[in-house]
């Protein structure tokens, strides 16, 4: 696909229709049967969706649509129709409250509510309380609306035309609003070369609202004409695995875990079968590469899936960068501990240990909040990621922290909770950890891990939680060590992306 | 049907099927991760032949209430 050709997303629909037509672009699990649409299909329905808001809302009109749903073809042409045609989407979180849909809606002055029928009982309350929502469209009815309207040739969408406005989850404070551009997404999907071919299949396993899955997964495959495969359920991602053999798959670290434990399981069942063998089998037979994104991914855990055979890259990115500002190079097998190589057209400064990033991928700002805009954007164009890290001689990024839960010490020194947190990775009796300044005290809060809460007394666990501490403190500087443990009995408050809450009460008792 | 989750327990976490209970918490004593807790699910519904209802399960946290859910589940399907 010819990168100059390609403008704004309505483009790489045209382009990717005209290029892979009759090959299957998605297939998913409707009643329990495999449906599939081919790239042309595709680009026929998402021209109907978009004649339908021209004929009803006017074609200068640009509307805002929401949607919100499971991974689906409907949520697919709702996108897309809205898009292509000069409008504006929403992706809402699927996992949101009645509560907080309603007050999305009303923030982001969305005209249409395009939902997956599970949403249904929620609609009654989402129209009291959203007045200047026009329109609700279920997906169980796209197919009428589909077979109704006639397909309508996208206008030009100008490069700049606002695409979307993704609300950030976050680990803390509200959810802002990030405006990406038609060239923010299509810069993100065209930054890198030969990711893959039209001969991959991708299982799309993470939420479809979060840019991470939307850019690598969907724009990806309409860029490099893969197969791109739903999952219909977080709890049937091995049933998938089997169904659609994918060759790429894009996951969050928690993923890797649980499919790690169950590829150990298996092959201890089966001590006679190399273990690269099961793997494979797990995985459906015929994935090659892994990528890791969302959170951090423990460089012993990257290394095992190597060692088992596949390529396992981890990658790292924002939502106000559409998202992706490094990517990993699969072939690299070092697991440095690195996010990997930046990407193409992307260029990384630190300040004060911060990293800022100036690229066409910088979303244009946060929908009307010009104070949380000023602070994300230098007035010169970098965007503030708020990460700690550096960037080292390879082009390798490496993170070491959030910068807004630096613990700034009375001496003046920093110390970022991230970097102690990790540190205790390795030890067995930590579950998880949360590191936090308490009246000026660096103070460690654990939950210790299972297997340790089964096989050992209280006091046993206490004494290897500070064992494990004096020894994480040996690392630091004697003004960064923790110096307050407290040790809890029930988890963590976590974000719907399982990151840990940071601002919490306190629940733990103190140990020391 | 606590005897196949105990054994289908085993496939997540290093833990000795005899030293499960009803009363074992899934994610607090067990050491589930919330996918692993998710993806249990999936191999249950194959095990049991029956369809998990993802909006049902935020009050399953021990072994004992995923069995009595399971139960509830082939009575109605």
């Amino acid at each position: 696909m010819n990168k100059n050709e390609i403008i704004s997303v309505a483009d790489l629909v045209k382009k990717s229709a005209q290029k892979f037509g009759g090959k299957t672009f998605l297939k998913e699990l409707v009643k329990g049967e495999v449906s599939e649409k081919t790239f042309g299909e595709f680009y026929t329905d998402v021209r109907k969706i978009y004649g339908y808001i021209k004929d009803k809302y006017g074609g200068e009109k640009q509307v805002h649509t929401a949607v919100i749903g499971p991974s689906s073809y409907g949520w697919l042409v709702s996108w897309f129709g809205t898009v292509c045609g000069g409008s504006t989407a929403v992706p809402l979180d699927a996992q949101l409250s009645c509560e907080d849909i309603c007050e999305l809606l009303v923030r982001s002055d969305t005209d249409i509510f395009c939902y997956d029928p599970r949403y249904e009982k929620m609609i009654p309350a989402v129209k009291a309380n959203c007045p200047n929502v026009k329109e609700y469209i279920s997906f169980a009815e796209l197919s009428e609306l589909l077979e109704k309207n006639v397909p309508t040739d996208f206008p030009d969408v100008p490069a700049d035309r606002l695409a979307a406005i993704v609300y950030t989850s976050g680990t803390t404070g509200k959810s802002k609003g990030v405006m990406l551009l038609n060239s923010n997404y299509i810069d993100n999907a065209m930054c890198q070369d030969n990711e893959s071919t039209p001969d991959d299949t991708v299982l799309s396993v993470l939420p479809i609202h979060h840019i991470y899955c939307f850019t690598c997964d969907i724009l990806l495959s309409l860029r490099y004409g893969s197969t791109l495969c739903f999952n219909d359920s977080m709890m049937h991602i091995p049933q998938n695995l089997k169904r659609f053999a994918p060759t790429i798959m894009l996951i969050v670290p928690m993923i890797a875990e649980t499919m790690y434990k169950q590829i150990k399981a298996a092959a201890a069942a089966r001590p006679e079968v190399p273990v690269a063998m099961i793997a494979q089998s797990v995985f459906g037979g015929r994935l090659k590469t892994i990528y890791s994104g969302g959170a951090y991914l423990r460089p012993e855990l990257q290394k095992a899936y190597i060692e088992m055979g596949f390529n396992m890259a981890q990658g790292y990115g924002m939502t106000e960068c559409s998202p992706r500002i490094s990517t990993a190079d699969p072939a690299d097998k070092e697991c440095a501990g690195d996010v990997g190589v930046i990407v193409n057209g992307c260029t990384v400064k630190t300040v004060d240990g911060e990293i800022l990033v100036k690229s066409p991928s910088v979303m244009a700002g946060y929908y009307k909040d010009e104070t949380e805009t000023a602070e994300a954007l230098t007035p010169d164009g970098w965007l503030r990621t708020g990460d700690l890290g550096y960037v080292d001689e390879k082009n390798r990024v490496f993170i070491t922290g959030r910068k807004k839960n630096l613990i700034i010490l009375s001496n003046g020194e920093n110390v970022s909770p991230e970097e102690l947190e990790n540190k205790f990775a390795e030890y067995d009796v930590v579950g998880d950890v949360l590191v936090y300044s308490e009246d000026s005290v660096i103070t460690a809060e654990f939950f210790p891990a299972a297997e340790a809460a089964k096989n050992l007394s209280e006091a046993e666990i206490e004494e290897k939680l500070l064992e494990a501490v004096d020894r994480v403190n040996k690392t630091v500087t004697s003004a960064k060590a923790i110096r307050r443990v407290l040790i809890r009995d029930s988890e963590f408050e976590k974000t719907t992306s399982k990151k840990i809450k940071r601002r919490q009460s306190v629940q733990g008792r103190r140990i020391r | 049907m606590l005897e196949k989750i105990k054994e289908l327990i085993c496939n997540y976490v290093e833990v000795n099927a005899e030293d499960i209970t009803a009363d074992s918490r899934f994610i607090e004593d067990l050491g589930f991760n919330s996918y692993d807790f998710i993806s249990m699910l999936g191999d249950l519904e194959g095990e049991f032949g029956v369809t998990v209802d993802e909006t049902e399960i935020a009050d399953v946290h021990t072994v004992g209430e995923a069995v009595k859910y399971l139960s509830s589940l082939k009575e109605r399907q």
